[in-house]
């Protein structure tokens, strides 16, 4: 697993490459900044303009999509609006709430302050893709069920997602722990205690 | 019924399937964005839309221009969140105040364009809250016709003189904001004339005749949608003035359009919970009992609208107090018109009376259980009334005897400061829940085929409650059938006319029609089953069981043999439930938009849910931080339909309870009448990691007066009293009185200095 400070690099220069194009030439030139680089600036400078459309593959539950995107698309708008997988739920759209959890390459990020164009190469799984097939439910989710673990359930793809990182992380040793490390998921139902249970009992089954 | 049934909807939700309004997939959906006014009173001088409209992708940006002559505003206390719909207003009202919606072809070209219409202002001073000048206050009986009166009786100046022993103290409740993790939207679609709203809503049943209005047409060519919804809490009861201007903007692009509000929006495009000021005169005697008891409250409300909660209603039964005196007056600000939030009249109310229990209980030297034991009763000290049902005593014996209330009364009862482990200060502290057990007219379609399956339909809604599987439940046990074999159908206007999801009415409205639909189908099997089957069978021993029709030992009968012999495939049952006393035409008065609920004060007896909530409090001794790391809540409601979601519904208002004692308040700043903190970041809520230990624990009652179901309803039981509970717990562990919620670290440490 990545640690931060390279993952964050990753993130940077994929930023870069996707919103500024080759013709940029790396992070070092910026639209209208010195002479000797006016052609490529202006090129930079035309194909930075968000409105014009990227073209991106998102690799979502192991499968290809190549989109054409505006460039301020979030992640999380992409995946509701564009691939129609609206398991991923918008709570805030600022990063405070943990509805909108995916995981990145394994890792439990938050799809509304990622732009789409970032997570070209990496491996997005969301709530649909979390079981193995359509029939089958991880046993974080049939924790949930068994521990009712929700009650309106708009929170609960978040907090399955974020709870399978959890316990993979080793964040889930005990009670304190867990609730500690799933306190980025807000539920409003206040379904906390029971979400802790769950963890508990599908962390046990992942052989965690 | 009365099996702990998981969700039936659990596996949709665990795998992103449940599929909420704005998840709807539709064809060429075009984007709305909201722009919102940044003062809270003045008047719209320019509102240019040149920039917006040319950014390529903008489809329109709907102003009062646009708007003109086809929206009317709802009349106020009618099912409409407020009594203004913005986009005919020149005049702003309050902070937030939609001025524009902007659709586009797609989410970020609209979020794009919104910034940039630009609006001047002129600027009036506004008034922010209750000690600001300029407000205007007004008496809250008889300004809506859900606060008739002031609750009154004997001579409570007399009695209070008279008493040796008094209490006259203020408490003061915050502005909350409901914040469901869902984000308020709308999306509307227009077909040939027929409009279909997809909208999180507590009531899709009333908002289609309040669309009706607004928008001028047809009900009949209306259809409002809400299959799932993600939390509601009261916030989607009363239908915000988007939707009709989302379905006018959908009319004028000729497609498809979704508005989803920016959380910051949800704060004052839709309702809150008002912040109360409370003053609570009580006088007992030195046997513990009260004399007299006052209750005076103030809520906030908007400049246009007169919307009160008036808690009195509950807080002058509560007790056997003697003389009862009440009086809620309205103080009308330059804010949004507040609304429903789960107990909206309770929560604020009961944690002042709750608060200044504990507080004489002290003066009294009394365990504040006992005090309650002293002053409960079984009748209304206002009307005499008898109360159908109350185990409040039972709920405190229970509760005390599982949470170990024992300690305190060891440590000595009033002894302050006496539990201290380290630098931890530890407090024990409890406090009575008490909800209006209520119902509405509801009507429900089930249909049972030949193969042993029901389809149950009503256009009530599931917002976490679990309605849901109990609709299932009860179905059924009905008809014999399991729990899987049932489908239910929810939160459709083309639906069987279904309550509103509030005051806790779902499941006793619910059940009750769908017993009355299922009784039928019942009948009709019954009257198959004893043609020409030898010796009649009683209606008593006829039962229908795993799919057969049981005449009685030894005979029985496949439903699908007694379906062919009613020469049908399908029986099919159309039921109307309306609560005792209702006026005719219950039901299609819930469909004109009039929830219609019953019970409470209102009826000829009481009808009430009660709990007891003990909590346990650690308070840093240096830092002031506040722990909670124990509640225990005892309730007693009637028929439980389903413990494990009644379980879960008790043990989130609980958490709600203390979130409204330790975390959230609405911050207005006082000199713009602005919202301040208006994110999930700033706006404080509890969190997984301020929740420790909840007990819940379901005190068995009968009362088969309420509603044919036997269901009292615990959806807003159990965020009341928790708040009461935990200052009293705090007052325990420090000696500091804190009348004033939220209780913050802050609060302490200013304590500590003085």
């Amino acid at each position: 697993m990545p640690d931060r400070s390279q993952s964050a690099a990753v993130n940077r220069r994929h930023f870069l490459a996707a919103v500024g194009g080759a013709a940029a030439g790396g992070a070092t030139t910026l639209p209208g900044t010195g002479d000797a680089a006016a052609a490529p600036a202006a090129e930079a400078a035309k194909s930075s303009d968000p409105r014009v459309p990227h073209t991106v593959t998102l690799t979502i539950n192991g499968q290809d999509h190549q989109l054409s995107l505006d460039a301020r698309a979030s992640l999380l708008d992409t995946l509701r609006d564009r691939l129609g997988l609206t398991g991923t739920k918008k709570g805030c759209d600022h990063g405070q709430c943990g509805a909108c959890t995916v995981l990145v390459d394994g890792r439990r990020e938050l799809s509304c302050l990622r732009l789409a164009v970032m997570a070209q190469g990496r491996q997005v799984t969301t709530i649909e893709g979390l079981a193995p097939d359509p029939h089958t439910l991880h046993p974080m989710q049939q924790a949930f069920i068994d521990h009712d673990a929700f009650q309106c359930g708009y929170c609960t793809p978040g907090q399955i997602l974020s709870a399978v990182a959890c316990v993979k992380e080793g964040h889930a040793g005990d009670d304190d722990q867990i609730r500690e490390y799933m306190s980025g998921n807000i539920c409003r139902c206040a379904a906390y205690p029971n979400i802790v249970a769950a963890i508990r009992q599908a962390k046990t089954e992942m052989g965690a | 019924m009365g099996a702990p049934v998981a969700r039936i909807d659990g596996r949709l939700k665990v795998t992103g399937q449940a599929r909420y309004p704005a998840d709807t997939p539709l064809h060429n959906l075009a984007h709305g964005v909201m722009v919102t006014s940044t003062i809270a009173r003045g008047r719209i001088r320019s509102l240019d839309t040149t920039a917006a409209a040319s950014v390529p992708g903008v489809l329109l940006v709907l102003t009062r221009d646009q708007a003109q002559g086809q929206l009317t505003a709802p009349k106020f206390g009618t099912g409409g969140s407020t009594s203004i719909q913005p986009l005919n207003e020149e005049r702003i009202w309050h902070d937030g105040q939609t001025v524009a919606i902007v659709v586009a072809e797609t989410p970020e070209v609209a979020r794009e364009a919104a910034d940039l219409v630009a609006i001047t202002y002129d600027h009036d001073t506004p008034s922010a809250g209750f000690d600001a000048s300029g407000v205007e206050i007004v008496d809250g009986a008889g300004a809506s016709p859900m606060y008739p009166e002031d609750p009154k009786a004997g001579d409570f100046d007399t009695a209070f003189k008279a008493a040796p022993v008094v209490l006259d103290a203020t408490y003061n409740t915050a502005a909350q904001h409901h914040n469901p993790m869902e984000l308020f939207s709308t999306t509307a679609e227009w077909n040939d004339g027929q409009l279909t709203v997809y909208e999180p809503s507590q009531f899709v049943a009333g908002w289609r005749a309040q669309l009706a209005k607004q928008l001028d047409m047809d009900a009949a060519n209306i259809r409002v949608v809400s299959e799932y919804i993600g939390g509601a809490f009261g916030s989607k009861g009363p239908m915000t003035p988007r939707t009709a201007a989302v379905a006018l903007a959908a009319k004028l692009v000729k497609r498809p359009v979704r508005c989803v509000c920016a959380r910051a929006q949800g704060y004052t495009t839709a309702t809150f919970r008002a912040e109360t000021r409370q003053r609570i005169r009580m006088g007992a005697g030195r046997d513990g009992k009260i004399r007299a008891f006052s209750h005076e409250g103030w809520e906030l409300t908007s400049r246009p609208d007169d919307y009160v909660v008036g808690g009195t209603e509950t807080t002058a039964r509560l007790y056997a107090y003697g003389a009862v005196h009440t009086k809620v007056q309205l103080v009308k600000a330059d804010r949004n018109t507040p609304g429903y939030m789960r107990s909206p009249p309770e929560t604020p109310y009961v944690f002042g009376l709750e608060c200044a229990m504990d507080e004489m209980a002290e003066k009294l030297g009394l365990d504040p259980v006992e005090f309650r034991r002293v002053n409960d009763t079984q009748a209304d000290p206002v009307s005499g009334k008898r109360y159908t049902s109350r185990s409040l005593m039972r709920c405190y014996d229970e509760a005390a005897a599982a949470f170990g209330w024992q300690r305190r009364l060891d440590a000595g009862v009033w002894k302050t400061g006496a539990m201290r482990e380290g630098d931890w200060l530890v407090g024990l502290g409890c406090a009575t829940a008490v909800y209006p057990t209520q119902v509405a007219p509801c009507a429900a379609r089930v249909r049972l085929t030949a193969d042993g399956k029901a389809l149950l339909q009503t256009s009530a809604h599931e917002i976490g409650t679990g309605v849901r599987t109990v609709a299932a439940q009860t179905a059924a046990q009905a008809l014999g059938l399991s729990v899987e074999d049932v489908t239910v159908e929810m939160g459709d206007s083309a639906l069987p006319a279904g309550p509103v999801a509030g005051g806790s009415v779902s499941t006793a409205s619910v059940c009750s029609a769908v017993l009355k639909a299922c009784g039928a189908i019942r009948d009709k099997l019954y009257r198959a089953a004893t043609v020409n089957s030898g010796p009649p069978a009683t209606p008593e021993s006829f039962t229908l069981r795993d799919g057969m029709a049981v005449l009685d030992s030894g005979r029985s009968a496949p439903l699908s043999a007694l379906l062919q012999k009613l020469g049908t495939t399908q029986l099919e049952e159309y039921a109307e439930f309306a609560p005792e006393g209702s006026a005719p035409g219950a039901v299609e008065q819930l469909r004109q938009g009039n929830p219609g609920i019953m019970g409470g004060a209102k009826g000829p007896v009481l009808m009430y849910a009660f709990g007891a909530e003990f909590v346990e409090v650690r308070v840093h001794a240096r830092t002031g931080e506040i722990r909670v790391p124990r509640m225990v809540g005892a309730f007693a409601a009637g028929r439980i339909m389903n413990p494990r979601t009644a379980r879960s519904q008790l043990m989130g208002g609980m958490i709600w309870g203390l979130g409204a004692a330790l975390h959230e308040m609405t911050e207005i700043d006082p000199r713009h009448a602005r919202t301040v903190n208006r994110d999930l970041q700033d706006y404080l809520l509890p969190v997984n990691a301020d929740v420790e230990g909840v007990e819940v624990i379901l005190v068995p009652e009968t009362d088969t007066e309420v509603n044919p179901a036997g269901v009292k309803g615990l959806g807003e039981l159990g965020n009341v009293g928790t708040s009461s509970a935990i200052a009293s717990a705090i007052y325990h562990a420090t000696g500091r009185r804190l009348r004033d919620i939220p209780m913050r670290l802050d609060t302490l440490l200013q304590l500590q200095q003085t």
